[in-house]
């Protein structure tokens, strides 16, 4: 499983925006006539139609969930190349070469097609699911109907199953509490903003993710469109929070972004939540342009920080750990003066 | 009439007795009846006690229905309980097995939203099509016959059977 020990390919060597992060859509698709996964007594039903993927997803890597470790589903896991869910009570993942698309087979759906990437318009991405699933059907007899569209286990995915998702950096309107009265009020629109790792009321690293909550009675492209203006609109808001924290609060925020830098940068045990923090002021810092630093990845480092990555770095030094817990501690601090060039 | 119990009210229900040998009659009212089941009219054998089950229809009205067996999935097996309780359908199949149920869930979930007008496969597509081209044939059909225009009728007649032929005819 060491080949997914690395950043997904399609999220190296990406230009990095502020606030607007990687972006995902997913299609959930279900065969006709078949129980849903939760209610399958056994995968015997399913046999003819992993046949026909097989040889419709020549290309694409075959991951067995059974054949998993712990650790190696947690890392799967951090990439966002399946959900905690599948890693439970999921199949199989079928899982294209540079990562940014995985079709995942009995989560809660049969079938759940992903793409992500990073910088591309959103309707490129969802155009990408599109062709795979276009793909797909021509091989499998999907659940549908005239009235309700595409028939999913809870109807919440009803209609088109799309679901797309934004990851957004948002520190200043975090400090400013402008959050909550945001995200009630994009709620009445169909649409969710929220936390995306950890739970409490501050998400690790302030990273949210905009997604929609309907499906059904609107056009895929539709909701794509709403997605994107709501985008627009939460980036201009955080933006010209920004502006007012420099204006009004340059010192505090300069204070806090060097303070982070100097953890980063020296310390000896980071847990997880503090790494995330101080990697979010490190962004907000170099997005004002109060910091440079040349390598600095926010994205990729993120996710490094997590600890199914610190896990298998641990593993390749085959050192002894008493405490894991500190242990994972110690290597990302360790990691993070490494990136740094602390001591 | 008076209720031949508490001389008060008005009787409204006749309660017959009989075991082949003697037969007797009572004219009560409701609260009369009711008490009167519970005491003098059950019988020593209660294997199937008509008056439980008549009282129980004098007071729950529904009870008949809910008492019966639920609807259940003929894929899956779901019922619309365990479906409320997963918060889930079992299959695709249940959405037509509990149509009013399942139109009623959506609508909760979906805020009100009840037609879904997205992508569709390309299967349904053709099959769409030539639903709706079917339905446009009829009604022309219809209205040529009450003109009496037979002949341009026949025509379309023609063009309805051959398209009924050629499609596959599953609920077309």
């Amino acid at each position: 499983m060491m080949e997914y020990s690395h950043i997904s390919p399609w999220m190296q060597d990406v230009e990095e925006l502020p606030v607007e992060m990687s972006t995902r859509v997913r299609l959930a698709r279900n065969v006709s006539h078949l129980p849903f996964p939760y209610m399958m007594k056994d995968n015997d039903g399913l046999e003819p139609v992993l046949r026909k993927l097989e040889t419709a997803l020549d290309g694409y890597r075959r991951v067995e969930m059974d054949d998993l470790q712990f650790e190696d589903k947690a890392l799967l896991v951090e990439k966002h190349l399946v959900s905690p869910l599948f890693t439970k009570r999921g199949l199989l993942s079928y899982i294209s070469e540079d990562e940014s698309v995985s079709i995942m087979v009995n989560e809660e759906d049969h079938l759940r097609i992903q793409t992500m990437g990073v910088g591309l318009p959103m309707i490129d991405l969802y155009r990408k699911a599109d062709a795979i699933d276009d793909m797909l059907e021509s091989e499998v007899d999907y659940a549908f109907d005239e009235k309700y569209g595409y028939l999913t286990a809870c109807p919440t995915n009803v209609g088109t199953g799309l679901r797309a998702s934004v990851m957004l950096h948002l520190p200043a309107l975090t400090f400013g509490s402008r959050i909550q009265t945001l995200a009630a009020n994009l709620s009445r629109f169909g649409f969710t903003l929220r936390g995306i790792y950890g739970e409490g009321s501050v998400p690790l690293g302030h990273i949210y993710q905009l997604s929609n909550q309907l499906t059904l009675g609107q056009t895929e492209e539709e909701i794509i469109n709403n997605l994107d203006e709501l985008k627009e609109r939460i980036v201009e808001e955080e933006m010209e929070m920004r502006s007012w924290l420099e204006s009004e609060h340059l010192l505090e925020v300069k204070d806090s972004v060097y303070r982070s830098y100097g953890l980063l940068k020296h310390a000896y045990r980071m847990p997880l939540k503090e790494a995330a923090k101080c990697l979010s002021d490190l962004k907000l810092g170099t997005d004002l342009k109060l910091i440079e630093h040349e390598d600095f990845q926010f994205q990729k480092w993120i996710q490094l920080i997590q600890p199914a990555f610190i896990k298998m770095r641990l593993n390749e030094k085959d050192k002894e750990i008493t405490s894991l817990e500190h242990a994972v501690e110690e290597e990302r601090a360790a990691l993070m003066r490494q990136l740094l060039g602390g001591e | 009439m008076k209720c031949e119990s508490c001389n008060e009210r008005e009787a409204t229900i006749h309660i017959s007795k009989g075991n082949g040998f003697e037969k007797t009659e009572k004219f009560l009212c409701e609260q009369c009846a009711n008490a009167s089941f519970e005491n003098d009219f059950s019988y020593p054998d209660d294997t199937f006690n008509i008056q439980k089950l008549l009282k129980s229809l004098s007071e729950h009205p529904s009870l008949q229905q809910t008492k019966r067996r639920p609807k259940q999935c003929g894929t899956c097996g779901s019922t619309i309980n365990t479906i409320v309780q997963m918060g889930k359908f079992g299959c695709p199949d249940c959405y037509a097995t509990f149509g009013s149920q399942a139109a009623d869930i959506i609508s909760r979930v979906q805020a009100h939203q009840s037609e879904h007008v997205g992508k569709m496969p390309v299967k349904s597509r053709a099959h769409l099509k030539t639903r709706k081209k079917l339905e446009q044939l009829r009604g022309r059909l219809e209205k040529l016959v009450e003109t009496q225009e037979f002949e341009e009728a026949a025509i379309v007649r023609d063009e309805i059977k051959a398209l009924e032929e050629a499609g596959d005819n599953d609920g077309i």
